[in-house]
């Protein structure tokens, strides 16, 4: 078994140029994909995870190792055995029509995606149309759904009847964030889950989907 | 003009250009997007450079120089009974309320709750009677309304309980027609409101560098009928700005310069605000901090990146994370109004009534916040060092061992030179005691309720009753209060 001492420092660096080498290097050396994953990636994540905790990393470099460890992932993934990787989820994230406002949005896409999860981001002033398409095509566990301004979180409740009409909403999860909204907000609507932040998106994701 | 104003300068003259240069560097080789094909061409027949396929906007410097040389210098921001007209750019720094906040904390139940349309009048009234705070923000989101008629109604409340200069957002040019329609009745016609405009409309780019086709509609519908507007980039350092103070000035300043220009591009001569509304970033935890140390820091330059061409400023200080008039509150919202007033900036809004990080509001932190702008003005006011006020004469005359309590001299000079305050405790121990141990809080709390009620009395709101009348037969969407 290889020393992935390297690839580790490179992660936890968000380095990924060094990151993907490394990971080349443990590929060429015929290295078992899973074991780079348990041993080099995995690892490399949980230490961050540990720095975050303690505060002595920010959110700016668990979203960089976060991102390092997905490109490697993808290097290893035609070597994966069936069974090797699963995630978390999927989970469909946009912007309300009429507002075109996505830092949030974009924040809480990098965390989710961070914790494990697939994301579809479909952007901003996303209508509830392309909300019920996007939905059908691409088939997510949840939908998430941000505004930032008071006047287009109407376009919250639109959507969440546009996907009852269109008869899936009991095959999602349904999440609302952004500025001016509210727990209550959530449950006038019918959504299923707010978030305040983008870290408490993750908690109620998992949640969401009952996972730990 | 307040002579210790332009006294802090974060910035050195030769820093102030190198960011300007790099926000003009910005302009002509980044861009800035605009989401609306109607005004990429017709942004591109008044000379800027179009990128239609990314709809992109570039400025070239000799363009960017005509159009923010077309801006006015000076304007008045006006009141209704002309007590309270400000004059942007005369040097004078005035304070303003904040606004737009979804939560109030509640002085009745000490817990927080939504805002509602009768916040609006509320905060109106206050502004009205509150000395320091000059002009009237739309303070709150009413959350009893539907969104369709938000801004007819919050204007109309403001209108109704402030004779002071009202400023406020419009999502959506409807919005601003709704406005525009309203006060134009107020000032019996168009043509006296554009005379005399008694508010001002506030949008906003999209940071990094985008702007809506919806923004560019409201700014020229208004522009055009007189009436001033900002467009007020409010930039995140580390999330919708770079994470270094200087990267996000400039790209700031870059997005001011831009709205500025683009409103004299729709309108020439439109009388508008340079805006910033720079803040940052937890990095810690990706929570958005309007009251850090930096937002002052940064606000306060961005004073000197609009006076490095001569434009009047919308600036921000006054916020804080706190979510109560507490400690935190004092010494957060204190820095950021002293450091940009100290700059010399022209209207500072969010200077009062706002906590939790620009998301809330607080009656108490309203009257507070009055006292506390009332010492930065004194601040700014100086020491005023004339023969008079030497006075080497009462000195001679008083003599080694003498005091001057019964001098004239003190008389004459005892309101000029002291700033007394209203709700700050001050007297020996002996008598706080007697007095039942007051504090700040506890007096800005009567203040609030006093203040409240007598306005109640005196009937409500400050329209005439019969023009009411009218207004809400032509506007039955209004839910007079």
């Amino acid at each position: 078994m290889s020393d992935y001492k390297a690839l580790q420092e490179a992660v936890l660096k968000g380095d990924i140029k060094t990151a993907l080498e490394q990971t080349q290097k443990a590929i060429d050396a015929k290295d078992v994909a899973r074991d780079v994953l348990d041993n080099g990636l995995i690892p490399a994540m949980d230490e961050m995870g540990d720095r975050f905790a303690k505060g002595v990393a920010f959110v700016p470099q668990m979203l960089r190792a976060a991102k390092t460890m997905q490109e490697c992932v993808k290097l290893l993934q035609p070597l994966f055995a069936e069974g090797d990787i699963t995630s978390k989820g999927k989970v469909l994230i946009g912007t309300v029509k009429g507002d075109l406002h996505d830092i949030g949005k974009n924040l809480v896409a990098m965390m989710l995606e961070g914790a494990g999860f697939t994301i579809v981001d479909i952007g901003v002033d996303v209508s509830p149309d392309k909300f019920v398409e996007k939905v059908k095509e691409t088939n997510p566990d949840i939908v998430g759904m941000s505004a930032l301004l008071s006047t287009t979180m109407p376009a919250m409740p639109e959507t969440i009847e546009a996907l009852k009409t269109a008869g899936l909403r009991d095959n999602i999860k349904i999440m609302i964030g952004g500025a001016p909204v509210t727990e209550k907000y959530a449950t006038q609507i019918e959504a299923d889950s707010y978030a305040s932040d983008a870290g408490s998106a993750v908690a109620k994701a998992k949640e969401l989907l009952g996972i730990s | 003009m307040n002579s210790s104003a332009n006294f802090y300068r974060p910035l050195t003259p030769a820093n102030v250009k190198r960011i300007d240069e790099t926000a003009r560097q910005i302009l002509k080789n980044v861009g800035v997007k605009i989401t609306d094909d109607v005004y990429l061409d017709k942004l591109a027949k008044l000379g800027t450079i179009v990128d239609k396929d990314n709809g992109i906007v570039r400025f070239e410097d000799g363009w960017l120089d005509e159009m923010i040389g077309k801006a006015p210098h000076r304007y008045t921001a006006y009141s209704r009974d002309g007590k309270n007209d400000l004059h942007m750019g005369s040097g004078e720094v005035y304070f303003a309320n904040g606004g737009r906040v979804f939560r109030i904390l509640d002085m009745n139940t000490g817990g927080y709750r939504l805002t509602m349309l009768r916040d609006i009048a509320n905060t109106a009234m206050l502004v009205d009677k509150l000395d320091n705070i000059r002009m009237y923000f739309i303070a709150c989101q009413a959350h009893d309304l539907k969104p369709e008629f938000y801004h007819l109604n919050d204007f109309f409340e403001a209108f109704n309980h402030t004779t002071k200069h009202v400023m406020g957002g419009c999502t959506d040019i409807d919005g601003a027609k709704q406005v525009h329609a309203l006060a134009s009745m107020i000032a019996g016609g168009d043509d006296n409101l554009a005379q005399k405009p008694f508010y001002s409309i506030i949008t906003n780019p999209i940071s990094p560098l985008t702007i809506e086709g919806n923004t560019l509609s409201i700014i020229e519908y208004c522009t055009q009928r007189g009436v001033p507007i900002t467009c007020a980039p409010a930039t995140i350092a580390g999330a919708t700005g770079p994470a270094t103070l200087a990267g996000t000035l400039a790209q700031l300043h870059a997005e001011a310069l831009a709205g500025v220009a683009l409103a004299q591009a729709l309108t020439p001569g439109a009388k508008v605000l340079y805006g910033a509304v720079a803040n940052n970033m937890d990095l810690r935890t990706m929570e958005l901090t309007m009251g850090s140390v930096e937002m002052g820091m940064m606000n306060a330059a961005a004073v000197q990146l609009a006076k490095l061409y001569d434009l009047p400023i919308y600036g921000t200080g006054g916020l804080t994370e706190s979510k109560r008039p507490d400690i935190q509150a004092g010494f957060e919202k204190n820095f950021s109004n002293l450091m940009v007033a100290m700059t010399g900036a022209d209207l500072i809004h969010l200077a009062a009534g706002m906590l939790d990080s620009g998301n809330s509001i607080s009656y108490e932190q309203y009257v507070i916040d009055n006292e506390n702008i009332g010492m930065i003005q004194r601040i700014l006011s100086g020491i005023d060092v004339t023969d008079d006020t030497l006075a080497l004469d009462v000195i001679s005359s008083v003599g080694p061992g003498g005091n001057y309590v019964m001098e004239e001299h003190t008389v004459d000079h005892m309101m000029d030179q002291f700033f007394y305050p209203t709700l700050g405790v001050r007297s020996n121990f002996d008598i706080w005691e007697e007095r039942d141990r007051p504090n700040m809080l506890k007096g800005a709390s009567d203040m609030v309720l006093k203040t409240l009620r007598d306005c109640h009395e005196c009937g409500e709101g400050v329209l005439d009753i019969e023009l009411t009348a009218e207004i809400e037969a032509v506007f039955p969407q209004i839910d007079n209060i």
